[in-house]
């Protein structure tokens, strides 16, 4: 366990920068996400941290001590791979085994500390078997196994949950936040699947392009994005952007409609305003800031998702928790929760709120 | 009552059985026929006729003198001192062929897979070899090893090898290096290229969870990359063991089984026993024993293949 620095991080290839001035600081115990979309350069980053593709600039530290041309053998880490990449012609325990071998500890050792680790993932019954043999996710938790066996400084997660079906995924995410707290190692994490990096982060990091866009909590992602990408990337369904010219504390969309957003500086900037579906009110017509109609409404149960085609803006989608009785072409009216809307500037970079302490 | 059961059951019971039968035991073989036809008539013939040949005796030079013998030429061979030092040089010949052709095809296959500037010349340079007629690397190499215009002998000569620059394929002691160089430069392309496959068929995974596992270099040879070689090794060698322990080409060009019979092997004895003495009775007895040590090579070589595989 140990704090790991990344300090004007870059990496090229050939000419081609894929990351800039990466920097990160991650704390001792701490579960950090990396999200974005593909090629975004998070496995990369990642592949890094392991040793796996060289630092080109910048300084890369784990305990305060510099790793950028440490050997990945020598840097006390361990990656799962999305893959798992088990040696297939080993059984379950050799496996897990395999870095205890090779560092030539007494097999006593190796075969109790085996035996714990297989205790702790439920693979007890399974040691003997080759990989080939077993399940999805009895391969994942023997690749966690031969993480854990080690004891290391920092674990390593590459998308490790992308081959698995849906409901085994949400299982695996539970058992590895729950390794988490029961190791509190440092972990990071890749992923591109943004439930995934809302549930089990301390902190998330969203990448995009090569460049950090955000460093910050779940939640702090979700009730301030630093800018429009992070803002669409994060929340499901994605955050409503529509086009609207600034105004003093306020903003007017396209058809004319003033929506007061006292609670921002600078609106006199905006270009557009965001508001996530959940933070939009269904009215009477005429109640609320903007008329449209059902265009599509999905069911589903604990919620209902209504896209709604407002004239001038295009379709906005809207969510509201249980059951709604709308259906498709029906009128409504919609109010904007406008105290949680966002604006961007025509940067995308998204306008501060002045309710919060930052400098 | 029972009668009338029986019967109207029948029918439709001869049918069914009659339907099985077409179904189980004509029609696969209607579909096979093609095949065994031709693996009869080019392989299960001549073999059945060569091995019923090694029972006879036929002679072209004692042309009324051919008739059943039974075993008189596995007598003749048993007691056959040019058979068994044939088939002692057939086990060094094959053996260090092999054995050079393997270690450095796999070197070359290792080196292969890194990066370097050239590798694509270089790797069709690796194949060069292979297309070369034997009978062309054979005479090539054949001169290659004559002091008189070759260079080999003075270079070893200079290396303190040899005593002094002669032709080794005139000695006895050493005569079966010649055609045994020549055929490991004719036959390392076959393994660099079968292993190259092979090596690049491992996911990098592998080498990188290895790495980070902490394994050195030779850890990550002997733990990961040879086990999973294994299969495509025991394939080959076994594959070109036979190939090579058949192989008479080069040494019948080379030295033609001289001096004093040290280069002859078994297949090349064979050749000289049919087509210079013409008892053909005789070569058939010697490639019957050939085909059975190879054969016992093989079904030894499959067996261990299966075991590795299996753990």
């Amino acid at each position: 366990m140990a704090r790991i620095e990344l300090k004007d991080v870059v990496k090229c290839y050939g000419t081609v920068e894929v990351l800039r001035d990466i920097n990160l600081d991650i704390k001792d115990g701490e579960f950090i996400v990396l999200v974005g979309p593909s090629g975004c350069g998070k496995s990369t980053l990642l592949r890094m941290i392991a040793g796996l593709e060289p630092i080109s600039q910048g300084d890369f530290l784990i305990g305060g001590e510099r790793m950028n041309d440490v050997r990945p053998r020598d840097r006390d880490i361990a990656m799962v791979f999305q893959s798992y990449a088990l040696y297939p012609h080993m059984d379950v325990a050799r496996n897990m085994g395999f870095s205890m071998e090779i560092r030539k500890d007494p097999a006593n050792e190796r075969m109790s500390r085996v035996k714990q680790a297989a205790d702790t993932l439920g693979l007890t019954a399974l040691t003997e078997r080759l990989p080939k043999a077993l399940s999805g996710g009895q391969r994942q938790r023997v690749a966690m196994g031969r993480a854990i066996i080690r004891d290391p400084r920092a674990f390593l997660f590459d998308e490790p949950l992308s081959n698995l079906d849906a409901s085994l995924r949400v299982e695996m995410r539970l058992e590895i936040a729950r390794l988490h707290q029961k190791l509190g190692a440092t972990m990071i994490y890749v992923t591109h699947d943004q439930v995934e990096a809302l549930t089990l982060a301390d902190r998330i990091v969203v990448l995009n392009g090569g460049d950090i866009q955000q460093v910050g909590s779940p939640l702090e992602l979700y009730e301030r994005p630093a800018n429009k990408f992070v803002a669409q990337f994060i929340g499901s369904p994605t955050m409503n952007v529509v086009s609207v010219t600034g105004g003093k504390n306020k903003v007017t969309t396209a058809d004319g409609v003033a929506i007061a957003l006292p609670h921002l500086k600078g609106t006199e900037r905006a270009v557009e305003m965001g508001i996530r579906p959940e933070h939009i009110d269904v009215v009477d017509v005429n109640a609320g800031h903007l008329i449209g109609i059902a265009d599509v409404v999905e069911h589903l149960g604990s919620d209902t998702n209504i896209y709604v085609d407002v004239e001038g803006l295009g379709p906005i989608l809207v969510r509201k928790h249980g059951n709604i009785p709308a259906k498709t072409g029906d009128r409504l009216g919609l109010r904007i929760q406008s105290e949680n809307a966002h604006a961007f500037a025509a940067d995308g970079v998204a306008l501060r709120q002045t309710n919060t302490n930052e400098a | 009552m029972t009668d009338r059961t029986s019967k109207s059951i029948l029918p439709g019971g001869t049918r069914a059985r009659r339907s099985l039968y077409w179904q189980y035991l004509v029609e696969p073989y209607l579909y096979l026929s093609p095949a065994i036809f031709l693996i009869g008539i080019v392989m299960m013939i001549p073999l059945i006729i060569g091995i019923s040949y090694s029972f006879q005796s036929i002679e072209l030079l004692k042309p009324f003198d051919t008739g059943w013998v039974g075993l008189e030429n596995y007598q003749k061979l048993w007691s056959d001192r040019k058979f068994w030092l044939a088939l002692e040089n057939t086990f060094w010949w094959t053996f260090w062929s092999i054995s050079f052709q393997f270690l450095l095809g796999l070197g070359l296959a290792m080196l292969l897979t890194t990066q370097f500037y050239g590798k694509k010349l270089f790797q069709a340079l690796v194949f060069l070899p292979w297309a070369v007629p034997t009978f062309l690397s054979a005479l090539t190499w054949a001169w290659l090893f004559n002091p008189v215009i070759g260079p080999l002998p003075h270079w070893m000569a200079s290396l303190g090898i040899l005593s002094e620059p002669y032709n080794i394929m005139g000695d006895p002691n050493l005569a079966m290096w010649g055609p045994i160089v020549a055929n490991i430069w004719f036959g390392v392309p076959f393994f660099a290229i079968t292993l190259l496959a092979a090596l690049q068929s491992i996911p990098n995974d592998m080498y990188e969870a290895a790495e980070i596992d902490g394994a050195s270099a030779w850890q990550v040879f002997t733990k990961i990359t040879l086990p999973f070689l294994a299969p495509m090794i025991a394939i080959t060698v076994m594959l070109r063991t036979i190939w090579i322990a058949n192989f008479a080409d080069l040494i019948y060009v080379m030295t033609g089984g001289g001096p004093a019979n040290s280069t002859q092997i078994v297949s090349s004895y064979i050749f000289t026993t049919a087509f210079r003495k013409l008892d053909f009775g005789y070569a058939s007895a010697i490639a019957v024993a050939l085909l059975f040590i190879l054969l016992t090579y093989a079904v030894f070589l499959l067996w261990l293949r299966k075991k590795l595989v299996k753990t």
